[in-house]
């Protein structure tokens, strides 16, 4: 189910809400849970049972961990392989028989494992569980219907952020819903449903046109790279305020994960800034434990390609995943230890240089093969001998102008500063959310299905 | 307060919604639209493991939305009027009517006159092959912002087809088609037939017509605009030698006239002619006093004109290779020396997937 559906926002969300409210405080926990697992059976009907199954072998595990600490680490490495196993088998394991085929010219048949979805999301944030109790940075969940409230939890279940149990443990036996929690959750929920379905929607629309016609243009491809960045960028980070805002429907704070990453500085800016929950992921469990920069150069290098290599290939079992994670790895250690200094100086050159860099990264992003990121881009750079623009480009330039404008300013903090400002209107608050919403559920009403690109991790 | 205010509002909305969701009445199928909604899906284990009931019920849960229509109209306004979009749902409207965008597909263009090439090279020598491109509404639309296909091209690549080709773009105008479907109306056809006797040398008369008329005709393209504008009146022209006609369609063995004015009240009334989507027909005409026989290969722009010209020929065979294959017609027909007429718009020589082999 999709936030942005009229399911989720007409059926789902009223009955849970109504349900919730009315059942007594120790009762919560347990309907946020049962319908946290309709909310994924619905979804993906096979594979309920894989998630019940991770809450309960991370559940036992992280017990183990924490009561046996001087056989904490063999529970650990049990936790692990389950979690990382269940990744590689249900993720990666075609695309290893696919690329052992073509090296060794060997003939394995294929598994055909359709991808849960979410698992990606889950399995991380199990790992960070078990990880961090044998840390002792959190103690183990004694209750089970809490761990698994936790795992399951809707808001975030399906497409992040990437939720660490620490950061709600306290909110999960024991938090507050009042009027300010909840309003505070309707405004980052309908923005975030404005900006996937007024916004990155339409911005798809446009790229899918222009990636459809016939003859193209070199500021066609231009136009699609640019096109596809912003609409990744709302969609994305939509899907992520509407999760935050409703985990603060029941009285959960999340943290964030975006913060304006498309007026970034530098590319290590921008990974600041972009996926924070995915890119401290690696940075807390990966890269710091590999050493992080307390090494020497080279092994600094290797850690920063093994945490490169792990992020692309997080996004996908596909060769642009990885060719993309090793395009920022390139860049960070460029930008660390060659021309970051120079680069800061720049006024504006910076900011040129670090969205050129993200827009190129997002044609890697999104084409499928080699192949075809060597055509895009080729194109996108004149190089295929296509006019620099023809009637359809026009067409649709003229057409989308004043959506990319409101794109290009909503994705800096341009509102947010005006908004601060007129606190006069600030009356007219309710009637612009119930305005969004309305005018989110006519677009709703008229589209066909309209699934979130992260849905594929 | 403000936030009590806030949080009570989204509730009540969503909730409101949820309760309106189920007390009001289904609909089962939305005229303007011209299609089947979505009912209420049926509840099978197997369709839950699968996934099917729940993909079914997201349609069901859109298509019956409460006041669906008025949400679809709020949409495409804000498309049009305060984003700025030239289209919605590649839907362009201007005074003339809706029109939809068009892109120029170069391929399909060439495919096209590779697969009519094709075809000639199958069909007797005695046969007198020409060809009619229709132009489709988009061409007598003046606005510079539209996107249409690059007519130029199109119509210099059709030169390569191995017909004597007839052009009408100099005698159509804008007011020739229905303003809320892409067809042509058959009563404005009179030019055309007048056109194509010249090239095709029979001896056009001016023949008098009843003109029969049902006033809501929704088109193609008014459901999908959203903005309830007025319906078109469609209009079909009879006299004794059409009536007298004996027709045979493929499809529907029980019907035998030139018309099936049934159609009128179904989803697409345009279906009125030639009773729409039909693969092959044979049309008699008892009341010929020559031997003349026409094969028309077409798409649906055909429908309204071939009735017009029953009166010049004893036999028409009309065929659609979108539907059927070669081997099946030239399994019904023996080309000798018929005329052979390739009746096609733009929007299909544009779009020719759907030409068979």
């Amino acid at each position: 189910m999709l936030f942005s559906s009229i399911t989720f926002l007409f059926y789902f969300l009223p009955i849970l809400l109504i349900i919730y409210f009315i059942v007594p405080k120790k009762f919560k926990n347990l309907v946020l849970f049962i319908f946290s697992l309709f909310f994924y059976f619905y979804g993906e009907p096979k594979y309920g049972f894989l998630l019940l199954l991770s809450c309960i072998i991370n559940y036992i595990m992280g017990n183990l961990i924490d009561k046996y600490r001087k056989r904490a680490k063999v529970f650990l490495i049990i936790a692990l392989m389950y979690n990382i196993g269940q990744l590689i088998y249900f993720k990666y394991l075609d695309f290893f028989i696919e690329n052992i085929n073509n090296i060794f010219n060997t003939n394995i048949g294929f598994m055909y494992i359709v991808m849960p979805i979410g698992i990606s999301f889950f399995t991380f944030q199990t790992i960070s569980y078990v990880v961090d109790i044998y840390n002792k940075k959190v103690e183990s969940s004694k209750s089970f219907l809490n761990f698994a409230t936790y795992v399951c939890l809707f808001p975030q279940l399906v497409a992040g952020p990437i939720v660490r149990y620490e950061t709600i443990s306290n909110e999960l036996k024991n938090r507050e819903s009042n009027f300010d929690t909840f309003a505070l959750g309707v405004k980052r929920f309908t923005i975030g449903l404005a900006k996937k379905v007024l916004i990155a929607n339409l911005l798809g629309e446009m790229c899918t046109s222009l990636a459809s016609l016939p003859n193209g243009s070199v500021m066609s491809y231009l136009l699609e790279a640019v096109g596809y960045t912003l609409q990744i960028y709302f969609d994305f980070s939509g899907y992520s305020d509407m999760a935050i805002g409703l985990g603060l429907f029941f009285g959960f704070h999340f943290l964030e994960n975006f913060n304006y990453p498309l007026v970034a500085s530098s590319i290590t800016d921008f990974w600041r800034r972009w996926h924070i929950s995915l890119s401290s992921f690696f940075r807390d469990y990966v890269y710091i434990p590999l050493g992080g920069n307390r090494v020497s150069l080279l092994k600094w290098i290797r850690n920063i390609f093994i945490v490169w290599f792990l992020t692309g290939f997080w996004h996908g079992a596909s060769w642009n995943f990885i060719l993309w994670g090793l395009y920022f790895a390139v860049i960070l250690v460029l930008e660390k230890k060659i021309y970051g200094k120079y680069l800061n100086n720049t006024k504006v050159l910076k900011y040129i240089y670090t969205i050129g860099l993200v827009v190129i990264s997002f044609v890697i992003f999104n084409c499928e093969t080699i192949g075809d990121i060597k055509i895009f881009l080729s194109s996108m750079f004149g190089l295929n001998n296509l006019p620099l623009i023809n009637t359809e480009t026009l067409y649709y330039i003229r057409s989308y102008l004043i959506l990319l404008i409101i794109a290009i300013i909503a994705s800096t903090p341009l509102l947010k500063v005006i908004g601060n400002k007129i606190k006069k209107l600030e009356f007219l608050e309710p009637v612009i959310y119930i305005g969004i919403i309305i005018l989110v559920t006519a677009y709703l009403v008229d589209t066909s299905f309209n699934p979130f690109l992260y849905f594929r991790f | 307060m403000k936030n009590k205010i806030i949080t009570i509002s989204f509730v009540f909305v969503i909730e409101l919604f949820f309760i309106l969701s189920i007390i009001i009445k289904d609909e089962s199928i939305s005229k303007t639209e011209r299609r089947k909604l979505e009912a209420f899906p049926k509840l099978t284990i197997n369709k839950i493991m699968d996934g099917s009931f729940m993909d079914d019920f997201e349609d069901y849960s859109l298509d019956q939305f409460p006041y669906r229509d008025t949400f679809r109209s709020i949409k495409a306004s804000v498309n049009y009027y305060a984003l700025g979009k030239l289209d919605n749902n590649n839907i362009y409207l201007n005074e003339d009517g809706i029109f939809k965008v068009e892109p120029t597909n170069t391929e399909s263009i060439d495919k096209f006159i590779n697969k009519i090439n094709g075809i000639i090279d199958t069909l007797n020598e005695d046969n007198k092959v020409y060809s009619l491109i229709i132009p489709d509404k988009n061409y007598y639309v003046e606005d510079k912002l539209f996107l249409k296909i690059d007519y130029d091209l199109l119509y210099s690549k059709i030169e390569k087809l191995n017909t004597t080709s007839i052009d009408v773009r100099d005698i159509m105008n804008i007011n020739d088609y229905y303003k809320t479907d892409t067809h042509w109306r058959q009563e404005n056809l009179d030019k055309v037939v007048k056109r194509l006797s010249e090239k095709m040398d029979f001896s056009y008369t001016k023949l008098n017509y009843k003109h029969n008329t049902y006033s809501k005709f929704y088109g193609v393209y008014y459901g999908q605009a959203a903005l309830n504008g007025k319906p078109d009146i469609i209009t079909y022209l009879t006299n004794d030698i059409i009536n007298e006609c004996t027709v045979e369609y493929l499809e529907n063995p029980n019907l035998n006239t030139v018309y099936n004015p049934s159609k009128l009240t179904g989803m697409d009334s345009y279906d009125v002619f030639l009773d729409g989507a039909s693969s092959f027909i044979t049309i008699n005409n008892p009341n010929s006093k020559d031997n003349r026989e026409l094969v028309v290969f077409r798409d649906s722009f055909g429908s309204s004109l071939i009735p017009l010209l029953i009166p010049y020929y004893s036999k028409i065979t009309v065929i659609d290779i979108r539907y059927i294959t070669s081997n099946y017609y030239l399994d019904k027909i023996e080309f000798t020396n018929q005329d052979v007429l390739f009746l096609y718009s733009t929007l299909l020589v544009n779009d020719s997937s759907s030409l068979k082999e």
